[in-house]
């Protein structure tokens, strides 16, 4: 359904991505993990047709057999609430604090779709309930500071899925939530996206929320997709050095409540930073950071693949039993 | 083991504080707890939960409007003088946000001297800085810099080094990593646990992750509007909850986290 | 991008930056640096004596042998008139903003670092001042210290402190609840040198900004005051009095009133622009500044 080519964006002469291959079928849950830098947010813009009009852009996105990157603004415009839906990070900045729910929520279905009047409404009210919000009648004259923040991203949902799109973006959509309201919208992403066969982009840069969501996994480092492939074989067989180590440092949860053998242990960490844009070294940009590195990293490693849909940047790949 | 801490029955509301509907205008209600010297102690809880005002509270930023708020045995509104500034140099916050919790116009130099400055008195020599410097791992380099130049992980790593500069007994860590990548949280929890190792600190740490507090604490408190609903020793609260809302939280936690079988 | 490729010269950089300041900063700049120049010209040179009477000469058209642009009706030359007009504008504007800017200063930061309590009064005390009608404030003086620059000037102080505190308050404020500032009382530090160390360098670039802006306000109520004849008296020069003697005289000469009303309006003008055009400058920084 989404196929990303050869996605090149250059800003001011620096190289923030660049994505040889991308895929995200109908109905399957994507997430695109990386940390700040790594140019996560600036694809999910690129797809969105939402750069700042200094970016360069080169290479295709593909969306149900046409290229987004193609269209002017007037149809892509079309594209964008109709088929595909976004979710940004901090629904108290998306939502317009001067207008009502209702009214926010049903912008979208007056734009995409045909219904008028009472309609609207009907619409309006059927979809806070989908998005599992307590009594929509009422709801939808209120106002958003009149709403938890958990209730207003639920609202935001609501709007992203208005006019029924095929694929939903969600940009770090639970990072300013506490951890019960993140549950709920992260089985309530999950249950909207198998309920309607739609396909879900999340982007954070939390593996964890990633794991729990997605059944599919693409790492992004450096504006490259240094791995990508399915969910559980990606976190138990990491290819790529970066993926092993950030693995490797996410805190985590004992298993099994084995709390007593997590107390006052390190966490493996990554050397250094991940360099400013414009800063990576040649080759593999993760090389001056990877305790494997070796001399044909400072050349671009080749893309191999391991089983099926298992894709991976690196000369000197983890693997089975390597840690 | 000593309690260095002692926090009874604490009420706190702040000057203006606004009643919204169900809680009585309380940040923090009848909170009692104890802080051991030399121990980790994290304190968890959603928004709202008024951890973060409690660790105001506790190291005298704040002045409570009922209980006893007592360090080292004396109760805190009893520092005046130059206690006060005893105080003041044995409780220190590491804050959050590493971009705001240094002021943008002053140097690193600047920055990292003005507690000694405050407190002691005095101007420190290059050679004190450097060694702050060097002990969280960045280099001499750094002081020269304005904040504006350097990554979020040096900022919150200079912030550290700031609050250690005056050799305080306890350090409170307020949520220190959530505005950090996990590479870089992993390297500033790391150092958290080293230094506190190497000075002996008293560590108390506020934190909404419940996978940071089980590796850096030993002792958990479990907030919830304003009022502790659990405590004890981390291994026992998490594996065992007594509150429903601590198990709804782990729960929480848990489905969003990755799995370990060890902590290594 | 390929390597070899030449990077451009250090001349071709300051430039693509130079290009990219806005315009308002270019046209107020230079607006302000004439009247700068003219003004402190003035004391070295002009091109008569001041009060050079000249009753011969009277209403003389702009382009007569020896006078530019003419001369007013007890035919003094219209740019003596104008260059000393300005100095007086500078020294009344100058003195006037700097103290107003001052006290606004100390008043603003005092009440952004006050209790909660008081703040809500105190503020509503700035605002009651700024509703002051500035002018009756002068007549007022006026009548009772006699009209003239010092007048003038007390007037103008009087009107500009409570603008001044009330636009420090706000990001005052702001910054007070910053993270640095609390770690700075965690480590001992007392609200004075917070407001002084941490509070004011902060907001530095609101500051010039202001102050541009006071600048302007300054120049024209100095104007209207001279016009109003409760500013500066003759002999002294002052654009204000200048434009209320041309409009008696809009038979005999109706061209001589735009010499004044345009050095006004050109000046009070390039103080704006200048004003718009830091802010815009300094705006980048002050989201790195903590002032959002």
């Amino acid at each position: 359904m989404l196929q990303l080519r050869n996605l090149c964006v250059t800003i001011d002469g620096h190289e923030i991505i660049n994505i040889d291959r991308l895929d995200l079928g109908p109905g399957d849950r994507l997430g695109l993990v990386g940390e700040s830098g790594s140019g996560k947010t600036m694809t999910a813009k690129a797809i969105a047709g939402l750069l700042p009009n200094e970016a360069k852009v080169s290479g295709s996105v593909t969306f149900d057999g046409r290229d987004l990157l193609t269209l002017n603004d007037r149809e892509l415009a079309k594209v964008r609430g109709k088929r595909i839906g976004f979710v940004f990070q901090d629904p108290s900045r998306s939502l317009n604090p001067m207008m009502r729910i209702g009214k926010q929520v049903s912008e979208s279905i007056r734009i995409h779709t045909k219904l008028k009047g009472d309609a609207v409404t009907t619409k309006v009210i059927d979809l806070l309930r989908q998005v599992q919000l307590p009594n929509p009648e009422t709801l939808i004259r209120r106002y958003p500071h009149q709403l938890s923040g958990g209730q207003q991203q639920r609202v935001m949902i609501a709007a992203a899925i208005a006019a029924d799109p095929e694929l939903l973006i969600a940009d770090e959509p639970t990072t300013a939530l506490d951890v019960t309201v993140q549950e709920e919208i992260l089985r309530l992403l999950i249950s909207l996206s198998e309920q309607r066969k739609m396909g879900l982009l999340f982007v954070s840069h939390d593996l964890g929320v990633i794991r729990f969501v997605c059944n599919q996994v693409a790492v992004i480092y450096g504006g490259n997709i240094v791995e990508s492939g399915r969910m559980e074989e990606i976190i138990d067989r990491p290819m790529h050095r970066y993926t092993a180590a950030l693995l490797a440092a996410n805190p985590g949860m004992p298993k099994d409540n084995n709390f007593s053998t997590f107390i006052g242990k390190r966490l493996q960490t990554i050397a250094g930073s991940v360099p400013a844009v414009g800063k990576f070294p040649s080759g593999c940009r993760f090389r001056n950071r990877c305790q494997h590195a070796t001399e044909s990293c400072s050349t671009t490693p080749p893309v191999e693949t391991s089983g099926a849909d298992h894709r991976y940047l690196c000369w000197n790949p983890g693997g089975e039993g390597e840690k | 083991m000593t309690s260095l801490v002692e926090v009874k029955n604490v009420y706190f509301h702040y000057p203006r504080a606004r009643i919204s509907s169900g809680s009585s205008g309380w940040t923090l209600q009848d909170v009692s707890l104890t802080i051991n010297l030399q121990s980790t102690v994290g304190i968890v809880g959603e928004s709202g939960s008024g951890k973060s005002t409690l660790v105001r509270v506790m190291c005298g930023l704040l002045r409570h409007q009922q209980g006893v708020v007592k360090f080292n045995g004396k109760e805190i509104s009893e520092f005046e003088g130059d206690g006060a500034n005893d105080l003041r140099r044995q409780n220190q916050i590491v804050f959050q946000n590493p971009r705001r919790s240094l002021d943008p116009r002053m140097t690193i130099r600047r920055s990292l001297s003005e507690p000694i400055r405050a407190l002691q008195d005095r101007i420190p020599d290059d050679e004190e800085l450097v060694a702050s410097i060097e002990r969280v791992g960045l280099g001499r380099e750094v002081l020269t810099r304005f904040p504006h130049q350097l990554s979020g992980g040096q900022l919150q790593r200079i912030g550290i080094a700031r609050s250690l500069s005056v050799n305080p007994t306890i350090l409170y860590a307020d949520e220190p990593v959530s505005a950090l990548d996990v590479s870089i949280q992993a390297q500033v929890l790391n150092l958290l646990m080293d230094l506190r190792e190497q000075l002996g600190l008293t560590l108390v740490m506020v934190s909404h992750d419940l996978g940071v507090v089980s590796r850096m604490c030993e002792e958990i408190i479990v907030m919830r509007e304003g009022q502790v609903v659990e405590s004890g020793r981390t291994e026992s609260v998490l594996s065992n909850p007594s509150s429903d809302y601590t198990a709804a939280l782990l729960k929480a936690a848990r489905a969003a986290s990755l799995e370990r079988v060890t902590g290594d | 991008m390929p390597d070899g490729l030449q990077t451009k010269p250090a001349s071709s950089k300051l430039w693509k930056r130079l290009r990219r300041l806005p315009l308002t900063l270019y046209l107020g700049g230079t607006l302000v640096t004439l009247f700068v120049v003219v003004a402190l010209t003035s004391f070295i040179w002009t091109p008569y004596p001041p009060n050079n009477l000249n009753l011969t000469n009277r209403l003389a058209p702009p382009g007569s042998s020896g006078f530019l642009l003419g001369t007013d009706r007890a035919g003094r030359d219209v740019v003596t008139e104008l260059m000393l007009g300005a100095r007086n504008s500078l020294y009344v504007s100058v003195v006037s903003t700097v103290i107003a800017l001052f006290i606004g200063s100390v008043i603003g930061l005092s009440i952004a670092g006050s209790r909660q309590i008081v703040q809500g009064p105190l503020t509503r005390l700035v605002d009651v001042g700024l509703a002051l009608p500035g002018i009756l404030t002068a007549l007022v003086l006026a009548a009772k210290f006699g009209p003239g620059n010092t007048t003038a000037t007390l007037a103008i102080i009087i009107w500009q402190i409570p603008v001044a505190a009330r636009v420090i308050i706000g990001p005052a404020r702001q910054i007070l609840a910053l993270d640095y500032v609390e770690a700075a009382y965690g480590y001992g530090r007392r609200k004075s040198f917070v407001l002084r160390r941490h509070v004011l360098p902060n907001i530095g670039p609101l500051l010039i900004v202001l102050g541009s802006v006071m600048f302007a306000a300054a120049i024209l109520i100095e104007a209207a005051l001279a016009y109003l004849t409760v500013g500066v008296q003759p002999p002294t020069s002052s654009w204000g009095r200048f434009l209320n003697e041309t409009q008696s005289l809009l038979e005999a000469a109706p061209y001589l009133m735009f010499f004044p009303g345009v050095a006004i309006v050109l000046t009070a003008l390039g103080f704006n622009l200048l004003g718009d055009g830091l802010r815009t400058v300094l705006d980048p920084q002050q989201s790195r500044s903590g002032v959002s």
